[in-house]
């Protein structure tokens, strides 16, 4: 009965109980939202350093330190045969080493990365280096990404003088042209990294046969004098970012959960202060105190029960919208953020449940605490609308 | 049916001590159709809210049929109400997102019974009251004496000993306030219910056949007469 009632309550008040169950939807959809475009940025620049470098994870030199380029030189290998044997699908060898060029005679560091052509296992758009087939004689192709070259104000076709030390310690320099600039979905081996050919980098450098790691598409076991270095630990400074980011989308899920119950508290505080006398008109009919704190809490349950529908659906647009035009996150290549196209929405069922699940409690307590105070209003002071101030 | 021994009500209003109803002792018999009259803060609805079972009294008691409400708890009070008591109230106080029938049902529904049952009896008593075509209004759109048939209709429906309508006709114009008297006169014939009224509208006064006047918590006079107004 008092189920009955309530939906009638609820249904009959129109706009009061529309806009109460649209905002607490909105907010709903904007918690998974918040959610799942963090998932999504995750998953996508994890996805995107998988896909352009990390693949399975590397067999290095014991020590090797991406960021100690002064050792990089002592910390190249011969690839043991166990890796060379691999196809080219489930294997790349990548030969890093120092660098200068000479931009307009200005001197840029860079990382000179040697990579090895006829490689499928990384997504890395050089097939202009592929084509050229010709060892070097008085030029170097070099490949350079978009946002280097911007750095660089390099064009393709432009030609720079290059720099490096051979295995002797010897320094020589040539020239070098970029044959392409390549967009790069992860600035890491973009800014500051000059791609050539593998082969090269071992000619130019009298390094033959040695790499400074091997991507491989999955754990081959114990190789040799190496160390393989999974991907869990490859990506770990960008893992602990996300973290971090993840723990601010937590602070913005509770205060957007906080908003969400604030609404609906107020809502109903509106409600039985406005509805004082129809609260003692129950009462005088012979409805208890206790039933009418019933009635209220179900009339607010079902704006929550409700908004759960509303905003499944509501979100269902949103998200499906969303997922058709992302978000433009480009600008965060700048700090090194391993994205440069749009981001789109990952959503976890289980994250979607619980935030529906926890939002819908808050929203049946915050619905009940307020006309908790019923239970102690007077029949004749709320039938003079004075009960409740 | 109605006992009222001995009933003091005091109020505590800014610090100080307001004494409502002094000692007032007297009795309701079955069937009654009587008024309390007086001027305003003489104890009118006081004393109602008291025979209602809204309120409580100071000292003294009020017993229904034997049994004192006093010793009852919130939620046997409520069940006095719900199965006894039908009030009517000067401002209607009919639920708003209502419809007539629904109104005039909603103290069935209270007392657990299922619509499909009582559905005859709420259409046959809102025609009794004269509201069949607007029986899928709601509330706005009446007019008050209508709202008041309303009131008077879901006071009625679950047969109740008991009336207690506070100021009925106050919203009323005088055309409108004789329609509901008469009304209500006819239904007490037919359904041997007590009304007892608080107002000070002389029209009111016309019609009951026992008038207890208040005069500042005081019972001036109770006396019992003929009436004088018009019946149907």
């Amino acid at each position: 009965m008092i189920f009955q009632i309530a939906l009638k309550n609820f249904l009959r008040q129109g706009m009061r109980s529309f806009l109460n169950v649209v905002v607490t939807a909105l907010s709903m959809v904007a918690v998974v939202f918040n959610l799942s475009l963090y998932n999504g940025f995750q998953d996508q620049a994890v996805r995107n350093m998988v896909a352009t470098d990390v693949a399975g994870g590397h067999y290095r030199h014991s020590g090797f330190d991406l960021l100690s380029p002064m050792e990089w030189e002592d910390q190249t290998f011969q690839t043991p045969g166990v890796l060379t044997s691999l196809p080219a699908t489930d294997k790349t060898e990548v030969l890093v080493l120092q660098g200068q060029i000479f931009p307009n005679r200005r001197l840029f560091p860079v990382q000179l990365r040697g990579l090895e052509m006829g490689q499928s296992l990384l997504d890395l758009p050089f097939q202009k280096l592929e084509e050229w087939t010709k060892p070097v004689e008085d030029i170097i192709p070099i490949i350079i990404g978009k946002q280097m070259a911007g750095k660089s104000h390099l064009h393709i076709g432009d030609t720079v003088v290059l720099r490096w030390r051979d295995r002797f310690g010897a320094v020589d320099a040539l020239d070098a042209r970029v044959v392409d600039v390549v967009p790069l979905i992860n600035p890491r081996i973009d800014e500051g990294v000059v791609w050539m050919r593998l082969d090269h980098l071992r000619q130019l450098t009298h390094r033959e046969g040695e790499v400074s790691w091997v991507a491989v598409k999955q754990f081959q076991g114990e190789v040799g004098n190496t160390e393989y270095v999974p991907p869990n630990e490859l990506l770990k400074d960008i893992l602990n970012l996300i973290e971090q980011d993840r723990k601010y989308a937590i602070i913005i899920w509770v205060i957007l959960i906080f908003l969400a119950g604030i609404s609906v508290f107020n809502t109903q505080y509106l409600n039985i202060f406005k509805r004082q006398r129809e609260i003692g008109t129950l009462m005088a009919f012979g409805m208890a105190p206790s039933r009418i704190v019933r009635l209220f809490t179900v009339e607010g349950s079902l704006a929550a029960f409700s908004a759960v529908g509303v905003a499944l659906v509501l979100g269902s647009i949103i998200f499906a919208w969303f997922q058709s035009v992302g978000l433009d996150v480009s600008h965060l290549a700048e700090s090194q953020i391993p994205i440069r196209e749009n981001i789109f929405l990952k959503i976890d069922p289980i994250e979607v449940a619980v935030s529906l699940l926890v939002i819908s409690a808050i929203m049946i307590v915050v619905a009940w605490a307020p006309v908790r105070k019923i239970s102690r209003v007077e029949a004749t002071q709320a039938l003079r609308g004075r009960a409740i101030t | 049916m109605l006992v009222i021994d001995h009933v003091s009500k005091i109020y505590r209003v800014g610090g100080q001590d307001f004494t409502a109803l002094h000692d007032i002792s007297l009795e309701v018999e079955e069937g009654a159709f009587m008024s309390f009259v007086g001027p305003s803060g003489s104890g009118k609805t006081t004393i109602i809210n008291l025979m209602g079972g809204l309120d409580q009294p100071t000292s003294g008691e009020i017993l229904f049929k034997g049994r004192s409400l006093a010793k009852m708890d919130r939620n046997e009070l409520a069940a006095y109400r719900r199965e006894n008591v039908g009030f009517i109230f000067q401002s209607y106080n009919l639920l708003p997102v209502y419809t007539v029938y629904e109104n005039v049902l909603f103290p069935l529904l209270l007392n657990d019974e299922k619509e499909s049952a009582v559905r005859e009896k709420v259409r046959a008593l809102v025609d009794q009251v004269g509201l069949s075509p607007e029986i899928n209004k709601k509330p706005t759109e009446l007019s008050g004496g209508q709202c008041q048939r309303v009131a008077i209709a879901r006071a009625l429906v679950k047969d109740p000993a008991l009336v207690l309508a506070d100021e009925p006709t106050a919203n009323l114009d005088a055309e409108n306030s004789y329609h509901i008297l008469e009304l209500m006169l006819k239904l007490n014939r037919d359904f041997k219910a007590a009304f007892i009224f608080c107002t000070h509208d002389e029209k009111v006064t016309k019609y009951v056949r026992r008038e207890v006047r208040l005069e500042d918590g005081f019972v001036e006079w109770d006396k019992t007469k003929q009436p004088e107004g018009h019946f149907s």
